[in-house]
């Protein structure tokens, strides 16, 4: 016997800014679910504890974003200040 | 006209026929282009056109190039998965967008519909991908 299986499409969701890029915390916030996916069936202890653990992997990954970013900035402002464009390099250090 | 989430059913058959590999290193190259509401796309689509494709500023014709992530199981679903695609700092109105097989002569995969008008003006507009399991991702046999 053959048995009939199903092949199906999932839901993807749409995020969008307006004048802006998203913020860290979004990025923190979706790399952390990539990393961590706590299952809706698990034992409550269980579920606890990952979802505590995944709380701690967002805070890690929020704070170097932020350093990752302050340091693109730098890197920025660097540029811009050796190319004479101190007004737009002040602009980006006040961000 | 319109965009109704779909697997496309020519997918399914050239499955069989082994036209698409979705491993992260060494398979195809999928790719995801953006449509406007006035786009018809579903289930009976079979390859990626320009007609009615959203555009705008930082988005180009064809869309954009998707990150594999390597095909797993769970129980008995096999499923796969895609990074998160942004494009960035755009001005786009997009209903829709379908994936499809930028190695394979523009095979398409799926119609996915985004339940309405999505707008980014000059900022990101982010497809994200629902969490890769059996229940949930994006592509899934069971």
């Amino acid at each position: 016997m053959i048995e009939v299986g199903m092949a199906q499409a999932g839901v993807v969701s749409v995020v969008t800014s307006e004048n802006k890029g998203l913020d860290a915390s979004h990025w923190a916030d979706r790399a952390t679910s990539r990393i961590v996916s706590v299952g809706g069936s698990c034992h409550p202890a269980i579920k606890d504890q990952a979802e505590a653990f995944k709380d701690q992997v967002q805070k890690v990954v929020m704070f170097y974003m932020e350093q990752a970013i302050k340091s693109d900035r730098t890197t920025l402002i660097a540029l811009l200040e050796q190319n004479q464009h101190k007004d737009v390099a002040e602009i980006i250090r006040r961000l | 006209m319109a965009i109704s989430q779909a697997m496309c059913t020519s997918f399914k058959k050239e499955l069989m026929e082994g036209t698409h590999n979705f491993l992260a290193s060494g398979g195809n190259s999928f790719k995801l282009a953006l449509y406007t509401s006035s786009a018809s796309l579903g289930a009976t689509t079979t390859a990626y056109s320009s007609t009615n494709e959203a555009s705008g500023t930082n988005y180009t014709a064809g869309g954009a190039a998707l990150t594999n992530v390597n095909p797993t199981t769970s129980g008995t679903t096999a499923f796969t998965d895609f990074a998160d695609l942004t494009f960035s700092n755009a001005t786009i109105t997009a209903n829709g967008c379908l994936i499809y097989n930028d190695t394979n002569s523009d095979k398409a995969v799926c119609v996915l519909a985004f339940g309405g008008d999505k707008t980014s003006t000059a900022g990101d507009f982010t497809i994200q991908f629902p969490t890769a399991d059996a229940s949930n991702a994006i592509i899934r046999i069971a």
